[in-house]
């Protein structure tokens, strides 16, 4: 098994509440886009909160390069490799866009080497450059979620995870938020990516995940998965008409 | 007019003081969320720690100011262990720790007042009784100092969260807990040290209130008042906020005290912050609350 990332029949949920992840699985490989599909409140946000280590997992494993991570903080979790951008973006709304992106590397000690990295990262994204100076929560949406997805990369995480990236954004933004992650994945960094719109999410995947209910529906090639009539007909035809 | 600057320059260098007493409830409130209602009684403990060498052995309050701020920050460490570290996990979090600290407070209280009793003190170095006379205008030196004193520490900590890695932890957990943790920052230990700076940060001011202002153990029911009045017209965390409304407050009130009544001069402060809750919330400087 070459698996970067193993979930193993996870249950997790929130406080003392019902489960909301029961038995969810999916097997990541290195350098892979993977998509997780399923119906709005089908626990994907849920999922990654707990591969992250925001969310307390009840039974199963999440197995790392090897290693079971589950238990341990975010923060550590974090400083293994796994970065994860969330729905709601989590960016320092005070903070200008350049600090947001100095605190991207907080886990690097040496300072100027993280200045280094700043400043690669702001050459790659002229518009974060041009507006460095601004304070993040002032942005636009699309700009804060290209700064939010390009804070990851000054830590060179080996795996981004992204929360719906295109939420709230026109469609060109949406496109940009693509290329994006494209690059990610050219890069080499393995992306699990959760889509609200599964045929657009599958066509840039390489695998594809389907939760519902808390449970991995059907796992496989993401040609596979969109092929698949019975997914047809249960996500991506009622995603259409919506 | 010279009246009107003589009243302005007392109102500026009370408002130094009251940036400092209101830094560390600002900070912790911040950082975790707690209203610290324990962090006035805190501060009368560190007066205390600067009284007693200064009656018993003439030691000058200025030189305690470290060692208050040291000794509080420990008091602080273990608070937040004994109490805070485990509500932490609790789901009513808010609720559990406004009652938490209000407990605090009366223990401190009664604890000072068992070990020292009710009787009104205050350090006289003779700073404290001299002024400083330029024209008609006269500063008194203590208030002078203790204004001075405080606008040097808070400095210090806008330097330190500004400039330094964990300065901008610190920042980065107030302006949102997840984000941080989600790029490597443990804020466990971000909670710790901030509270044990907040506290750190009550001692200091205690020492330069001894010789501001007369104190006794059950003082601190006045101040509360006070420090909320600053915290909230300041935006709720946000320690610039919290200084400008200081010197804000202090100002008018001191004009308040010069041409209305003193009695009337604290009563700007509980003004203010009924009106600000009721007016603008979010402070002068703040985002709308979050009623999370
Ligand atoms: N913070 C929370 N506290 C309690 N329940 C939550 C929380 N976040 C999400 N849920 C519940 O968990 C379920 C799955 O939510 P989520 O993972 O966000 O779904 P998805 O991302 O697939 O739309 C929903 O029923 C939702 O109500
Ligand atoms: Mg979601």
């Amino acid at each position: 098994m070459t698996d970067l990332l193993t979930v193993k029949n996870i249950i997790a949920g929130y406080g003392n509440g019902p489960a909301i992840l029961d038995g969810a699985t999916m097997t990541v490989e290195p350098g892979k886009v993977h998509c997780i599909i399923g119906p709005n409140g089908a626990g994907k946000s849920t999922l990654l909160k707990a591969i992250c280590g925001m969310l307390a997992i009840r039974e199963g494993e999440v197995i790392y390069k090897g290693e079971t991570i589950n238990g341990l903080r975010p923060d550590q979790i974090m400083r293994k490799g796994i970065a994860f951008v969330p729905q709601e973006r989590a960016l320092f709304p005070k903070m200008t866009v350049r600090e947001n992106l100095r605190m991207g590397g907080f886990i690097l000690e040496d300072k100027t080497e993280l200045e280094r990295r700043v400043d690669e990262v702001m050459e790659r994204f002229p518009i974060l450059k041009e507006r460095r100076a601004q304070l993040a929560g002032t942005m636009s949406g699309g700009q804060q979620q290209t700064l939010a997805m390009a804070r990851t990369l000054i830590v060179k995480p080996e795996i981004v995870m992204l929360d719906e990236p295109s939420l709230g954004l026109a469609p060109k933004i949406v496109k940009e938020m693509f290329d994006i992650m494209n690059v990610m994945a050219q890069e080499g960094i393995t992306v699990l990516l959760v889509e609200q719109n599964a045929q657009m999410g599958l066509k840039q995947a390489d695998w594809g995940v389907v939760l519902d209910l808390g449970r991995t529906l059907f796992e496989g090639p993401a040609k596979e998965v969109l092929a698949d009539p019975r997914i047809q007909e249960l996500y991506l035809g009622s995603n259409k008409a919506a | 007019m010279s009246n009107i600057i003589q009243v302005l320059i007392l109102g500026l260098a009370l408002g130094g003081v009251f940036s400092l007493m209101g830094a560390g409830l600002s900070l912790v409130f911040g950082v975790m969320r707690i209203v610290n209602l324990a962090h006035p009684s805190l501060i009368i403990a560190g007066a205390y720690i600067a009284y007693w060498p200064f009656k018993l052995w003439g030691v000058d309050p200025l030189v305690m100011l470290p060692v208050a701020t040291v000794i509080m920050a420990a008091i602080g460490v273990l608070l937040y262990k004994l109490v805070f570290e485990r509500e932490a996990k609790s789901a009513k979090y808010s609720e559990m720790t406004v009652l938490l600290t209000f407990a605090v407070a009366m223990i401190v209280e009664g604890a000072l007042g068992g070990m020292f009793t009710n009787t009104q003190r205050v350090t006289s170095p003779s700073y404290a009784t001299e002024a400083i006379f330029i024209g008609d205008i006269f500063i008194p030196t203590g208030q002078l100092y203790a204004g001075i004193i405080s606008i040097a520490i808070i400095s210090a900590l806008a330097l330190f969260l500004k400039y330094s890695r964990f300065g901008n932890a610190i920042r980065a957990t107030t302006q949102n807990r997840d984000a941080a943790q989600l790029l490597g920052v443990n804020v466990n230990l971000v909670g710790v040290v901030s509270f044990a700076i907040g506290i750190g940060l009550a001692g200091a001011a205690g020492v330069l209130v001894s010789f501001v202002f007369a104190f006794f153990p059950a003082k601190h029911w006045e101040w509360i008042a006070i420090l909320m009045s600053l915290v909230v017209l300041g935006g709720m965390g946000s320690i610039l906020g919290t200084v400008l409304a200081a010197f804000m407050l202090s100002v008018v009130a001191a004009f308040v005290g010069a041409y209305i009544g003193a009695t009337w001069s604290t009563m700007t402060f509980f003004l203010a912050l009924f009106i600000i809750l009721l007016v603008r919330p979010q402070g002068l400087f703040g985002e709308k609350p979050e009623l999370a």
